[in-house]
């Protein structure tokens, strides 16, 4: 395989470098364009303009915390930032464009676009579909077929996606060129199957955050315009295919030509499916050959005239698979049909679909690696196809919802006895699981309580008014009592109680856990940004929202820190407390700014990468009047916050302790999660569940 | 979307946090490696799975609430500083209802059913019914408990109640005719049968009448930790069939706190062509 981009940046138009200079929103894309091209100058990221005023700060102090930190962290923040934006700009559109159906209309930024593509934005011309790219969106985003929505399979594809990208952004700050980025990553697959894939590829060099995950296959997204056979040429965005000369000079009629997509159809979606437009022919009969095939099947024959390889054409109606006699199937199609192709790897059933129709199984016993193909034969020939960028003629959506349905029956008629020897009631499962949990957590005022009513209920259900009924003993545990009391404390935002309590109960824990020690002091000066911002709210409108109003916790006394024994207390003196004058405000923020300089002096040194961008997230929080109403920082604030530092103190406090950092209900979900990871692998029936969407039946709470 | 961006953005820095722990602390990764080799490929794949706490909050809170325990819902929702999912008045009369029907006091439990919801028993026939059968169940068990016992009352409220609805189901009728045979067999009867007098059936009755509130008030019959378990089975199920997956013998929870760890390494030293 040749590929056109591996002198690459030959054929970038210089301005796309230029980064700082762009709106904001391509920023994103820039930056993978630079992160993964050895020529493109990366370290001199201008600020983008949103930032702007980050550079001029209203207090000259705020310069000082700046001045060792450079500017291109922050530019990270913006860019994930950017992704969730256009994520749910994606969705939006996706709905008011149902009708639509033309891809033009459709800003979908395509999932793992390798930056060939990116780069034909620039490049190409001709072809219907190049509207579809001008936009700036499609760059760098992830698009998701309607059917696999909040399925794991899309969700780790797009985790994959974000590290990745997180990974160049990373290792471009780390000081490093381009040519670094691509050079430390080596990887085999890379090497062995063509760098034009791009970021695709890419995607599977990550050191995977499990063992067994190894590797999230992409998804198709466009034919592959170096895995063809004779005439045909790939148009624009690479959706379209046209038989444009018919036979070289000198050589017999091809049988057929015929081209495969960039990815193979992954099984780990469980379901896969793609619709083809036929949009023009020559002549009255259509030679088009919608199907599926291997990666060695040769691309000179009909699809499905092969071994390993399976079509459905359109001039008789007839499906093939590994001999060129058909089997009579659906009816012919031709001009303005669209023709769908799915397989259902659970079952190993393909499908095809005819202008929104199901036609019934196809074949039977699917197995292996298999690309989308497409034959064509006469001149003029012209195809589009869908790999989900735009909403199905089919309603595939429905029949995965069938699928997904038919494993929730499956898994509700389960039964749960075996899960514990001896054998339990799933109500008492339940309540056992739930019971542990209170107590190994800490929860002692909720495990009493609960006990208290299972006892109860245990009592009511007995018959015989004599029998006893052995009480729950609920061990009036101190070291539930005072994990609870930290967890407490930082669940209030009281970071300095927690921090008090922890050094006094457990004086080794955050010596010997200095993360947690970490994300205990960043956590600090998140609250203290929390409290400016809310006195700044309440400020400005008078009557707005109070503290009080704004959540449940923050009823505590904050002001009894009488710690001095900790060598940090004294940074602190002057934050906490009631700031309602405009010269309080003044102090809050001066005494924030006054923390945020000496965790910075602390931590300055500090070589690890996720160290100095905790740190410079958590310092951009300074740069906003009212952080809580700029969405790209505002979850930083989230009280959600509060709980992922609570229970990691939590965990190393018990883990000091000797006792397992994890409750049985704990190791119940880590235990399903790799169960149903190990059910999706070839596309089984895991590939239908999610334990999200287990958590997703809970009504949602309010975030603040 | 924000706590998913939270929980995305812990979930990168803990990734990178581990990467480079095990870079600067080389001691630390060995010795826990060579306590580590034991465990089964399965075990480890586990630990590294992360179970968002907010996740399992928000499970614990939805049981307690769905199931009816409205102190601990209480207490949870103070403790763990979340919002409560329903307002207590909801989840007191909803146990109530249940711990009548826990009590044997049927007639108590269709009155408040009655007064909370009018229609609920209307368009649940089912439900009606089995209410009023283990009402006669609890009768039967009334009048055979004395040895001279009257067995009247049991028997009128059976042709009153339950005899008229009997003959639109055939499930009910079969039901209803199990339940008779109590009262006709007194102590001798079949094994079946006497189940009937275990309180499973009154806890079977109140979930079910639990489940219809909700169902009702919130379109959702079960508490979702309820399907979490259930996916536990049935995923483990699913693999030994399916697939040709490497699990241990028997996948522990560690109910009984620390020890499962050691049972798993018990049982792999058992199965040495597992260890790496």
């Amino acid at each position: 395989m040749t590929n056109p981009f591996q002198h690459g940046s030959s054929g970038l138009p210089p301005d796309v470098a230029v980064t700082g200079f762009l709106p904001r929103i391509r920023s994103s894309y820039a930056s993978v364009v630079s992160g993964s091209n050895p020529n493109q100058p990366t370290s001199s990221h201008p600020p983008f303009n949103r930032l702007s005023h980050l550079l001029n700060p209203p207090h000259d102090f705020t310069s000082d915390l700046y001045s060792t930190h450079h500017s291109s962290s922050r530019s990270r923040s913006h860019n994930l930032a950017y992704n969730h934006q256009s994520h749910a700009m994606d969705v939006d559109r996706n709905a008011s464009s149902q009708d639509a159906g033309a891809p033009s209309l459709r800003p979908a930024v395509p999932q793992l676009p390798s930056f060939s593509r990116a780069f034909e934005v620039f490049m190409s011309g001709g072809g219907i579909g190049d509207s579809f790219w001008a936009s700036p969106h499609r760059n760098n985003g992830f698009f998701t077929p309607s059917y696999l929505r909040g399925t794991t399979y899309i969700q780790k594809l797009e985790e994959a996606h974000k590290t990745k990208q997180a990974q160049k952004e990373g290792q471009q700050q780390a000081g490093g060129g381009g040519l670094q980025t691509s050079q430390t990553t080596p990887s085999p697959i890379n090497s062995k199957s063509g760098f034009h894939l791009g970021m695709a590829y890419d995607l599977i060099e990550r050191p995977p955050s499990f063992e067994y995950d190894e590797s999230i296959a992409p998804l198709p997204t466009k034919w592959n315009k170096d895995d063809k056979n004779g005439g045909l040429e790939v148009l624009g965005d690479g959706q379209e295919v046209k038989y444009v000369s018919s036979k070289p000079p000198g050589e017999r009629d091809y049988e057929a030509c015929a081209i495969r997509a960039n990815h193979a159809m992954p099984a780990q979606a469980g379901l896969y499916y793609f619709e083809v437009v036929i949009v023009s022919r020559k002549r009255d009969d259509t030679t088009v050959c919608v199907g599926f095939m291997q990666k060695d099947v040769s691309l000179a024959r009909q699809p499905g005239w092969e071994a390993d390889s399976y079509g459905y054409h359109g001039d008789d109606g007839q499906i093939f698979h590994g001999q060129s006699v058909g089997k009579h199937y659906g009816p012919p199609f031709s001009t303005g049909d669209t023709i769908g192709c799915g397989i259902n790897f659970k079952t190993g059933v393909a499908f095809f679909t005819k202008n929104g129709v199901n036609l019934g199984t196809a074949f039977r016993d699917v197995k292996g690696k298999v690309y989308p193909v497409i034959g064509l034969k006469r001149t003029g020939e012209h195809i589009r196809v869908n790999f989900g960028h735009t909403p199905f003629v089919y309603d595939i959506d429905g029949m995965m919802k069938q699928e997904q349905a038919k494993i929730r029956k499956a898994i509700s008629e389960t039964s749960t006895e075996n899960l514990t020897s001896p054998p339990m009631s799933e109500t008492e499962l339940i309540q056992q699981l739930i019971l542990q949990f209170l107590q190994h957590d800490g929860y002692v005022e909720s495990a009493r309580a609960f006990a208290e009513e299972i006892h109860a209920e245990q009592e009511a259900l007995t018959i015989d008014p004599d029998a006893h009924v052995e009480g729950i003993n609920i061990k009036d545990d101190e070291d539930a009592n005072r994990r609870q009391r930290i967890r407490r404390a930082v669940l209030e935002g009281d970071i300095d109680k927690a921090h008090k309590y922890t050094n006094t109960y457990y004086p080794e824990v955050l010596k010997e856990n200095e993360q947690v020690y970490f994300r205990l002091r960043c956590r600090k000066f998140i609250e203290m940004i929390r409290k400016s911002a809310e006195v700044n709210q309440n400020n400005n409108n008078n009557n707005g929202i109070s503290k009080q109003s704004n959540g449940r916790s923050i009823d505590d006394n904050p002001n009894e820190m009488d710690l001095d024994e900790n060598g940090y207390s004294d940074q602190m003196e002057t934050e906490d407390g009631p700031y309602h004058s405009a010269s309080d405000q003044d102090a809050l923020l001066n005494a924030t700014i006054e923390y945020g300089r000496v965790l910075q002096e602390e931590f300055k040194d500090d070589p690890r990468r996720e160290v100095s961008k905790a740190l410079g997230d958590v310092y951009a929080l300074l740069a906003y009047p009212n952080p809580f109403e700029v969405k790209e920082v505002a979850h930083l604030l989230d009280r959600r916050g509060r709980v992922a530092v609570a229970e990691e103190l939590n965990s190393a406090i018990l883990q000091s302790l000797g006792k397992s950092s994890r409750s049985a209900l704990e190791t119940l979900y880590g235990q399903t999660t790799v169960l149903l990871d190990y059910l999706r692998e070839d596309g089984g029936s895991g590939a239908f569940v999610t334990i999200q969407s287990v958590v997703d039946e809970i009504p949602k709470q309010q975030p603040f | 979307m924000s706590s998913s961006t939270v929980r995305e953005f812990e979930a990168q820095l803990r990734r990178a946090r581990d990467l480079s722990e095990a870079l600067l602390h080389p001691k630390m990764t060995s010795s826990t490696s060579t306590a580590t080799p034991m465990k089964h490929a399965f075990m480890r794949q586990v630990d590294e799975v992360k179970s968002p706490k907010s996740d399992i909050n928000a499970l614990i809170l939805d049981y307690l609430t769905m199931a009816g325990y409205p102190n601990a819902a209480a207490r949870f929702s103070a403790e763990a500083n979340l919002q409560p999912q329903q307002d207590d008045a909801s989840i007191v009369a909803r146990q109530q209802i249940q711990n009548s029907i826990h009590k044997g006091d049927i007639q108590v439990a269709i009155n408040a059913l009655n007064d909370m919801d009018p229609e609920i028993l209307d368009t649940d026939a089912p439900l009606h019914f089995a209410l009023l059968r283990l009402q006669l169940v609890e009768l039967i068990r009334q009048c055979t408990s004395s040895p001279g016992g009257d067995i009247t009352p049991a028997l009128d409220f059976a042709t009153e109640q339950l005899g008229p609805r009997a003959p639109t189901n055939s499930q009910f009728l079969e039901d209803l005719e199990k339940t008779m045979t109590l009262l006709v067999f007194r102590d001798t009867v079949d094994p079946p049968v006497a189940e009937l007098l275990k309180p499973d059936l009154r806890r079977d009755v109140a979930d079910k009448v639990n489940k219809a509130i909700l169902q009702r008030q919130q379109q959702r019959r079960d508490a979702a930790i309820r399907h979490l378990v259930q996916m536990r089975a049935w995923g483990e199920e699913a693999v030994r069939k399916e697939t040709k997956k490497d699990l241990p013998a028997r996948i522990e929870l560690g109910l009984n706190g620390d020890e499962s760890d050691k049972d798993g390494l018990q049982e792999n030293g058992h199965e040495p062509m597992i260890v790496t």
